[in-house]
């Protein structure tokens, strides 16, 4: 496992959705380590295809785009990528547009009202509360001490991946899964590692 | 298989704030723009005339910033922070950021060129005592300021009308005319030195305009089908024109009881753009889904969950009743079908629909829109 940006790239979690199965353990992982309110969504459960017989639930999250649209559409800056590639916010910048929700394909950032106790890791790692942007960190104070993410570390179905681009590429040809994104979808989570990961 | 998320919708992300936001960018960039333009042509002639479009441009501009940008910042988590511009929009490649440089700019050019041209005892396009005690003026349907009182009061007050009525009026209440009148002579630089600022003010103004458009964005995810650059910045760009320019009629026409012939060619310019502003509206609804697939179900919910307010006061309303106002209204006076009482009242109504209008407009395009949602193989 990759605790940090190596010659791979980015390390990020992206589902495997053909090993979800809705148990929600991914979002109770994620608000019981960083002490959030039960309305956060730094990792949700989302329908997919809602309405038709296909309809299914499964769990979305930032990906860390290696072409992040709410960096670009930050008018402050609060959204920068950070040395290891990965995106934060940085709560001391964020104005609270909601122009990185119009910009993410994938509806990430999330602006939660409640005011939610500062954790000692907090910062830089999110707003957390006040109506200003809040994301999934990937859980890097966790990952300095060598842990995965809370999310992935405690899927029981291993429905969450964790790696940078060649350890994922390796991870879903050995479970031979493809991943939930279309060419479009990968081009913006990993730019020029697109190809690797999508199996060319 | 490819499937597809449901988002939440555009206008959960977005309100109405945002829409009365752009609306009144909108006007105010559209306004300072037609009132520059009268401003440059009262050098040529009739510059009294010319020159009340100007001041009433400038102040729609100055009020239309006065209204909209609080609305932005109460829709913002952290105002306070948000108005530190300097230190917070740091990423130009944001619309946002540029948006609020541009206000800067456009809001102190709307600011001084409105102070130069009301106020002080050496204005331009300032009616002379001597042409007021002609009454030309008050023929022209405008105010006899020999006969307002103004020449006892002072230089500044007689040139500048006086000080019953109209702006002046309003602002003798709140004891600001005479800190007005000290400004405007203190600051005014020669006139064509105040055109020629007042013309870089105006590209801060175009940005605006343009911004009114752009602000509607995503980024290059593009994401949201409706806000299509190709169609929605000419209905941003003639949209804030004729309304800026339709409002600054109005206004002219009940502050200065004034409804002369050339009074009269704006009421026909600003129908002119609003009737541009039509055809670029109906081009989207019926282009837009063509060129863009996307967008259909967006301008289908123009069409029908939200036909009242797109088609009732949008269209209806707010572009095709104020035009034939206008138009109505210049040709009864040129027949001299129409009173000058009623031809203001009727310029006032047509300024106040479109002014609903663009509000209305910036509501639908919120209300409307849904995310493009990226397919995703399952």
């Amino acid at each position: 496992m990759s605790t940090h940006q190596s010659d791979g790239g980015t390390a990020r979690v992206i589902p495997n959705w053909e090993s979800c199965i809705d148990c929600g353990a991914c979002e109770v992982a994620c608000q019981r380590t960083w002490d959030l309110p039960p309305e956060s969504d730094r990792i949700q459960v989302v329908a997919l295809a809602h309405g038709t017989e296909d309809e299914t639930n499964k769990p979305m999250q930032c990906y860390n785009c290696a072409e992040a649209p709410c960096v670009e559409v930050c008018p402050t800056d609060a959204l920068r990528f950070r040395d290891n590639g990965t995106v934060r916010v940085d709560a001391g910048m964020c104005i609270g547009c909601h122009y990185c929700g119009v910009g993410c394909p994938f509806g990430a950032p999330q602006y939660p009202d409640a005011e939610v106790p500062e954790a000692e890791e907090a910062s830089p790692l999110g707003a957390r509360g006040n109506g200003l942007m809040d994301k999934c960190t990937t859980c890097e104070p966790r990952q300095e001490q060598g842990l995965e993410p809370a999310c992935s570390s405690e899927c029981p179905t291993d429905a969450l991946l964790f790696g940078t681009p060649d350890e994922l590429s390796e991870k879903l040809e050995e479970d031979h899964v493809s991943t939930p994104f279309s060419d479009e979808a990968a081009r913006i989570v990993f730019g020029d590692d697109a190809d690797e990961i999508m199996g060319e | 298989m490819a499937t597809e998320i449901a988002f939440e919708l555009p206008y959960t992300e977005w309100n109405w704030r945002i829409g009365v936001y752009i609306a009144m960018i909108g006007i105010a960039g559209g306004a300072y723009l037609t009132g520059y333009v009268a401003d440059l042509l009262s050098a040529r002639s009739n510059a009294s005339e010319h020159g009340r479009i100007a001041k009433y441009g400038y102040l729609v501009g100055l009020l239309g910033l006065a209204i909209g940008p609080p609305v932005l910042l109460s829709h913002l988590a952290t105002p306070f922070r948000a108005m530190l511009i300097p230190l917070t929009m740091t990423n130009l490649g944001s619309w946002m950021a540029i948006g609020a440089y541009m206000l800067l700019g456009f809001g102190l050019g709307s600011f001084l060129m409105f102070v130069w041209v009301a106020f002080g005892a050496s204005r331009p396009h300032s009616p002379t005592v001597a042409e007021g005690s002609e009454g030309t003026l008050a023929a022209d349907g405008g105010r006899d300021v020999a006969s307002d009182g103004g020449a006892e009061d002072g230089p500044a007050r007689a040139a500048t009308g006086g000080t019953t009525g109209g702006i002046r009026g309003i602002l003798e209440r709140l004891g600001l005319v005479d800190r007005l009148d000290s400004l405007a002579d203190y600051t005014r630089p020669s006139e064509p030195i105040r055109l020629a600022l007042g013309g870089v003010f105006a590209i801060f103004a175009a940005g605006v305009l343009v911004y009114s458009a752009m602000a509607y964005g995503s980024g290059a995810t593009e994401r949201v089908a409706l806000w299509d650059k190709t169609f929605l910045v000419p209905v941003q760009i003639f949209g804030g024109l004729g309304a800026g320019l339709a409002v600054s009629v109005g206004l002219t026409a009940v502050a200065d009881r004034s409804v002369s012939p050339t009074i009269q060619n704006y009421a026909l310019g600003a129908a002119g753009l609003l009737a541009a502003t039509l055809a670029a509206v109906l081009a989207t609804v019926f282009l837009l889904p063509e060129q863009v697939p996307a967008a259909e179900p967006a301008v289908q919910n123009l069409l029908t969950t939200h036909a009242t307010l797109f088609v009732g006061v949008v269209v209806i309303a707010g572009l095709i009743v104020p035009i034939l106002l206008s138009v109505g209204t210049v040709v009864g006076q040129r027949r001299d079908a129409v009173s000058a009482t009623a031809a203001a009242t009727s310029y006032a109504i047509a300024g106040l629909l479109v002014i609903a209008g663009k509000v209305a407009l910036a509501l639908a395009y919120l209300l409307a829109a849904e995310f493009t949602p990226i397919p995703l193989p399952v």
